[in-house]
């Protein structure tokens, strides 16, 4: 009888581990447009880099802003719901929208775009998996403790996975680097 | 069925082990510590637009030229600027942190200004008149020592007291030297410009004489391990004297002259008071070629006569009825206390304007804080190694905290004159002038100054570019006029600054790494019977301070190397010996 209870005792750690702790850490936010990189990449016929660009100093430019969007959508396009939506609560109104950045690294981090896809020959994807044939945004999950992106510890393709997808932690990085025999140094990223 | 407390135990260790099999307390312990990454107090920097922006470095007389990565407003890493004709391109480390300063633990914030202000004019109305109102500029030629001599001048019993100055006039110019024997001095730690002294380094032979194996000694060409204390007894050897007691052969020390004489143009330096050092630039024809004339910045007539300029030599003994220090411009000399106090009245007013509680302000009546760089808004006389004027002014890149002093508009306001544009009306003076040329550190372009308005040389002052002179053709050769001659200590300061904030992390670096002694650091040869890390006191006849002592085989025996900082300058500065004694 005794067994019953280590062993369920044991089912609940494991169970609360890698089930309900997973799922209890991360806050979860929808992003404020349903947008689709498919349609765009797809119908449009856009690249990464046609929104996502460098600047002319080599900083990257990051999500762009509305001016970029409104470039086309200053008027629907189609007849989809979410560009009518996009339409009215942005675009019309000049708002802003506020994306929530799956990417975004703490504040002591200093990461170079320039550096790593033009110099290092890098693809997006490398990094930040296949956003770009993504049908839709998928739901920002915050940490609750540390206040990150899930991004940054891992892909999240599941909630139960034995081995890591993906990630932008310091050590990805460091074994990004070691794995292609480059320089590394402390200052390299924490200037 | 009963569930005992037995059970429940076992359920609990159960779930407690198969939480442990999980990533659970393993990810918590991660969230945590980036948790504690934002804790409240924390600074973060700003997020917003990358930009440029262009200054010069105000922490040492060099002024190098700095460009500053900014996210939004705030400049979160510091570079040299490339091209530019002074600095070349170089930033020196303690440039590279300078953005640290105005977060600094130690920095000065508040200080009671009315109070201040209430005292100094009660010590003017208390003066007699064999008293003075002084203000000491330990960094001169700044368009604040201006201010300071016009308020000076307006003052009555008003005097400005400036450091000893190195042939007074006079730069040296390191392009044209071929051969240059160094006394001591930090040439390539320091000294002058640092990029200049660096793209220089590669055309002339670099003779170190000093008692101590320093950076400079290990990387010159030759290094004349002098006796401690003998040092001007080798420059006259070389001169055509005796090497004897100098620890240097007379062979070797004829060597030297003879290239002194034959491969020159050569250069000497050394202590500015050293007669020595004047008589072996005179023999080897530096005035004019490796030492030449520099005119001074011009500026506006208006200004003149400022009250004259004033060696603390000249100051009478218990002469000072108020003493107004500016230690707010980095990299000044640092006058021991000594020196200073018995020229002081009983009861005088000493009021520090300063951003950090060590140097001047552990003795005066009382410390007010100023900017610090990159906060000041000032500008950067010419270097020692800077053969024609130069005129550059440091921005602010950082919005200073409420309740600092400027030490300019207090002097100002006690002699009632406006100074608040003085920079600007400096600046126009140099354009009227007409002559040298910009250097626009965006651009890299250099224009003559005559093609340029005032409102676009200010412009480009005000984007960290630098007006130089051009040489003085018909100016005479310089004279190396010499000032009463001080001793020659028998033990080594390491490093020669004074006081002002250094970047913590800079420090750390410097200090844990052992590339530096670190603040109360003592070196000593082996023989010396210490080990390292022993506690002790260095004593002179200024006082005692506790040290540690550090054994280093490059350190003569009974020779004491140690790290300046301003209270080891209080000790030291006007001490012929020092002893170590063991706790």
């Amino acid at each position: 009888m005794g067994k019953i209870w280590l062993v369920a005792g044991l089912a609940a750690g494991l169970g609360a581990g890698w089930v309900a702790f997973p799922y209890a850490i991360y806050q979860r936010r929808p992003q404020p447009v349903d947008f689709s990189h498919k349609v765009h990449a797809e119908k449009a016929g856009q690249k990464c880099e046609d929104c996502h660009s460098l600047r002319e100093d080599g900083s990257f430019a990051g999500i762009p802003g509305l001016d970029k969007c409104a470039g086309c959508h200053a008027a629907p396009m189609g007849t989809t719901v979410a560009e009518k939506n996009f339409i009215e609560q942005y675009v019309t109104p000049n708002r802003q929208p506020q994306w929530m950045d799956y990417a975004r690294q703490p504040e002591n981090v200093w990461f170079s775009h320039a550096t790593h896809v033009k110099l290092g020959g890098m693809k997006c994807e490398a990094c930040h998996g296949d956003m770009g044939s993504s049908d839709g945004l998928r739901v920002y999950q915050q940490d609750r403790i540390s206040g990150y992106s899930r991004d940054i510890f891992e892909r999240p393709a599941r909630l139960v996975s034995l081995r890591r997808t993906g990630g932008m932690k310091m050590d990805d990085c460091v074994d990004c680097h070691r794995r292609n025999a480059m320089e590394q140094s402390c200052l390299d990223c924490h200037k | 069925m009963t569930t005992t407390r037995r059970d429940l135990f076992k359920f609990a260790g159960g779930a407690a082990v198969g939480a442990l099999l999980s990533p659970a307390p393993w990810r918590l312990i991660t969230d945590t510590a980036l948790w504690s990454e934002n804790w409240p107090g924390i600074p973060r920097p700003a997020r917003g637009e990358i930009s440029a922006k262009f200054t010069n470095c105000t922490l040492c007389p060099a002024g190098c030229a700095v460009k500053a990565r900014c996210v939004g407003a705030q400049p979160v890493s510091l570079a040299g600027v490339a091209g530019h004709p002074m600095s070349r391109g170089a930033l020196c480390p303690f440039g590279i942190a300078g953005h640290h300063l105005p977060y600094h633990p130690e920095r000065l914030r508040s200080g009671p200004v009315q109070r201040v202000a209430e005292e100094v004019a009660r010590a003017m109305a208390a003066r007699q008149t064999s008293e003075y109102v002084a203000v000491f500029d330990p960094r001169p030629g700044r368009t604040a020592s201006w201010t300071y001599r016009r308020a000076l001048h307006a003052i009555p019993g008003g005097l400005y007291i400036r450091p000893a100055a190195p042939w007074s006039g006079a730069a040296v110019n390191l392009d044209a030297a071929r051969i240059v024997v160094s006394f001591g001095m930090p040439l390539l730690d320091g000294w002058g410009t640092p990029g200049n002294v660096v793209a220089a380094r590669e055309h002339f032979r670099l003779i170190q004489v000093e008692a101590v194996e320093s950076r400079t000694a290990a990387m010159a060409d030759l290094w004349l391990p002098v006796r401690p204390g003998q040092e001007r007894a080798l420059a006259a050897a070389l001169a055509g004297g005796t090497a004897e007691g100098t620890g240097i052969a007379q062979e070797l020390v004829r060597q030297v002259a003879g290239e002194l004489a034959t491969n020159g143009p050569a250069l000497v330096l050394g202590p500015a008071d050293w007669p020595e050092i004047a008589e072996l630039n005179r023999q080897c024809g530096a005035a004019g070629r490796t030492i030449v004339a520099r005119r001074e910045t011009p500026v506006p007539e208006a200004w003149q006569p400022g009250a004259a300029e004033t060696g603390w030599s000249a100051v009478e003994d218990g002469s000072l009825r108020v003493l107004l220090i500016d230690e707010g411009a980095g990299g000044g000399d640092y006058v021991p206390w000594s020196t200073i106090e018995r020229k002081l009245a009983p009861g005088a007013a000493v009021v520090a304007f300063t951003g950090t509680p060590e140097g001047y302000a552990r003795h005066a009546n009382y410390a007010l804080p100023v900017a610090v760089y990159p906060e000041a808004v000032d500008d950067i006389p010419a270097a020692v190694d800077s053969p024609v004027a130069v005129f550059r002014l440091s921005a602010s890149l950082v919005a200073p905290p409420e309740g600092l002093v400027s030490a300019t508009d207090f002097v100002s306001h006690l002699a009632g004159i406006d100074a608040a544009a003085a920079l600007r009306e400096r600046a126009d003076a140099i354009c009227a002038a007409g002559r040298g040329r910009v250097f626009q550190t965006a651009s890299g372009a250099v224009t003559a100054l005559k093609e340029m308005k005032p409102d676009d040389f200010w412009k480009a002052l005000s984007e960290g570019g630098c007006w130089l002179d051009e040489p003085d053709p018909k100016a005479p050769p310089p004279e190396l006029s010499t000032g009463a001659a001080g001793f020659t200590a028998s033990f080594a300061i390491a490093e020669t600054r004074g006081a002002g904030l250094v970047s913590p992390l800079l420090s750390k670096l410097h200090e844990e790494s052992h590339l530096r002694l670190g603040k109360h650091e003592v070196a000593l040869h082996p023989s010396s019977g210490f080990r390292d890390g022993d506690r002790a006191a260095l004593e002179t006849g200024c006082g005692r301070i506790l040290v540690v002592v550090r054994r280093d085989s490059s350190v003569p025996p009974g020779v004491v190397q140690a790290a300046a900082g301003a209270d080891l300058i209080d000790l030291c500065g006007a001490a012929e010996s020092a002893r170590v004694v063991r706790l």
